[in-house]
């Protein structure tokens, strides 16, 4: 397949979203070798806990083995190809074994015992050959507990993958007095019957919530106006965000960086109510209060880890894009604890969640049925080319620590910053993308 | 509500099975006629809908519901459903509830309250196509100034834990 003639400067080719040959060749060539989001090891506390997931189409176990390391393998009997761990997270007792043969293996995926071991003897079956093992992942790594993995031998090194978003993630785990993040309250799990890349590019999409989410913002500013005498509470200040003016969107920072990554500077911040005020105190007894100003002024929204996942480190929220088919697209969304924080803080993220995350979630039925029409006016014959000029040529090379491009709030530059790594990913490349309007 | 209580309402015990049937029956009614305002009034003044994320699930402050809504998040639902720029609900979503095997399940004269379990399922229409819910219902009724109102609408889904395409609507 030719992809560059699906690719030019500032316009992707329809193809992209609605070709099953497009979808088939990035599940080998991205999802096939990029570093993928796994999960949590909050997760899979204890040896022998395990959490059934997915990377890209393939079905894969991350679990915790004896000597506390994490594994991860294929979810694939080496005998007759069962799937050996259910969905989700569950516990086993120092090994697993297949339900359908019994075949045993240890939690690090070897293979332990198979039965009428004596039927085996002269054949090329032998119990120490790894291809009668659980098959595992070829590249497994981790910061500060976010577990990637990549399905293949070579490509780019963790470090230099995760370098430009590496700060979204201190940031996440900092606001943590005890430094650590745990996963709680259970995942909410969204289709969208879009292509994975959809979503994508909405994350850091400001110039979407006015209209996309004029009937959520109009309707909380009613219930405040007709009820509350114009007051926001927490769930209605969250939905009200949508409706800023054009100016607020275009004030705000987008920052891109190589490999796809990018995030935004915040739309709102958490209320200063007493709750922050005790969250605040339980951080500075730990790090002491100018440490704790220092962390907490890092405000952002939305940061994207391509092509995989998403944390929103203000209220510790992170959603996992995994790809179904060329048009479906299921979104985790988990929610996490920060250590040693009060616990009103963590049922303050629930209600973040509830409100902008869950399946009935006010504000992202909106988003979802956009996506499901982009999906459906692609496969029209209505034209062959995306538009993502907006504030194209104009973004410039961040002077900050981090580096990387910076841009306008309502620049897509995330969008064709995400496109110069599909296009490297799916040229056999490894997914570093020096932008254009850097060199 | 008059044509059903003709006599108001002292306490929880005199309330019948047949009021609470009825009672149940009307709300069903009332969501698939999108009457959400005339719903929502069945609600005390405290009353909450939750529709927990898993099995068994304790409590909806520690841990993520699919929907723990008081009548502020209700009301800015029902403003949102009535929006014209609400995209999602073009066209707007149909139901059709079926409430079944409902059982008083506690009364408490103290309290002035009930425990009233039941079966549902809800068919809706979307533009995708039609969908089911079903689950378990238990409603927490209170007797308040002479009338039963909802205290809280537990909605149990027996696929809470499945992955959803957006709801919109009250199930």
């Amino acid at each position: 397949m030719d992809i560059d003639r699906l690719i030019k400067k500032d316009e992707v080719h329809r193809d992209v979203y609605v070709s099953e040959e497009v979808f088939s060749l990035e599940m080998d060539r991205i999802f096939g070798s990029a570093w993928i989001y796994v999960g949590h090891d909050s997760q899979i506390p204890n040896p022998g806990d395990y959490w059934t997931t997915r990377i890209g189409l393939q079905s894969v176990v991350m679990t915790r083995g004896k000597r506390d390391e994490i594994n991860i393998f294929y979810n694939r009997c080496p005998h007759k190809g069962a799937r050996i761990a259910e969905e989700g997270c569950g516990h086993t007792n120092g090994l697993f074994r297949c339900p359908y043969h019994a075949w045993t293996f240890n939690l690090d995926g070897k293979l332990r015992g198979v039965p009428y071991l004596d039927g085996y003897q002269d054949t090329s079956f032998d119990l120490t050959d790894p291809r009668f093992s659980l098959r595992k992942v070829a590249r497994v790594a981790a910061y500060r507990g976010f577990v990637f993995a990549s399905l293949a031998e070579d490509g780019a090194e963790f470090e230099d993958f995760l370098a430009g978003v590496k700060s979204s993630l201190d940031n996440f785990c900092d606001r943590a007095p005890e430094g650590t993040v745990s996963v709680a309250g259970g995942v909410f799990r969204v289709v969208q019957r879009s292509n994975w890349k959809i979503f994508f590019e909405n994350l850091n999409d400001t110039g979407h919530p006015i209209a996309t989410h004029e009937s959520s913002y109009r309707a909380a500013r009613q219930y405040s106006e007709e009820v509350l005498d114009g007051e926001l509470p927490f769930e209605l200040h969250i939905i009200d965000g949508n409706g800023a003016p054009p100016k607020f969107w275009s004030d705000l920072d987008l920052h891109a960086f190589d490999y796809g990554h990018s995030y935004m500077t915040a739309i709102f911040n958490a209320p200063d109510d007493p709750l922050s005020q005790q969250y605040f105190a339980s951080l500075a007894a730990k790090v002491g209060e100018d440490r704790a100003e220092d962390i907490l002024a890092v405000n952002r929204h939305n940061t994207i880890i391509y092509p995989s996942c998403s944390p929103h480190t203000s209220f510790q929220q992170w959603r996992v894009i995994r790809p179904l088919s060329v048009d479906r697209t299921l979104v985790e969304i988990f929610t996490f604890r920060l250590d040693g924080a009060p616990d009103e803080l963590l049922q303050r993220t629930f209600t973040y969640s509830n409100v902008v995350n869950s399946p009935s979630s006010i504000v992202m039925t909106d988003d979802v049925h956009v996506y499901a029409e982009c999906q459906k006016g692609l496969s029209t014959q209505g034209g062959d080319w995306v538009s993502q000029h907006r504030n194209a040529g104009q973004d410039q090379p961040y002077s900050g620590s981090e580096g990387g491009l910076i841009g306008v709030g309502t620049s897509e530059l995330p969008i064709r910053n995400q496109f110069r790594a599909w296009h490297e990913y799916m040229s056999e490349g490894s997914g570093q993308s020096v932008s254009p309007e850097a060199s | 509500m008059t044509s059903v209580n003709p006599q108001p309402i002292n306490s929880a015990s005199d309330i019948s099975y047949e009021m609470v049937c009825h009672f149940l029956y009307r709300e069903a009614r009332l969501l698939d006629q999108r009457k959400f305002t005339e719903w929502d009034n069945l609600f005390a003044e405290q009353g909450m809908y939750w529709i927990p994320l898993i099995e068994d699930q304790p409590d909806p402050i520690n841990h993520l519901s699919l929907a723990y809504e008081d009548s502020m998040m209700r009301q800015v639902r029902i403003n949102r459903l009535n929006h014209d720029r609400a995209w999602s609900q073009k066209p707007r979503s149909r139901t059709s509830h079926m409430v079944s095997a409902i059982v008083i399940e506690k009364i408490c004269d103290e309290t002035n309250r009930l425990v009233v379990g039941s079966a549902f399922q809800m068919a809706e229409w979307r533009s995708f196509g039609l969908r089911t819910f079903a689950g378990l219902y238990t409603h927490t009724l209170v007797v308040s100034d002479g009338h039963l109102k909802i205290g809280e609408k537990r909605v149990d889904l027996i696929d809470s834990g499945e992955a959803f395409e957006p709801i919109e609507v009250f199930i």
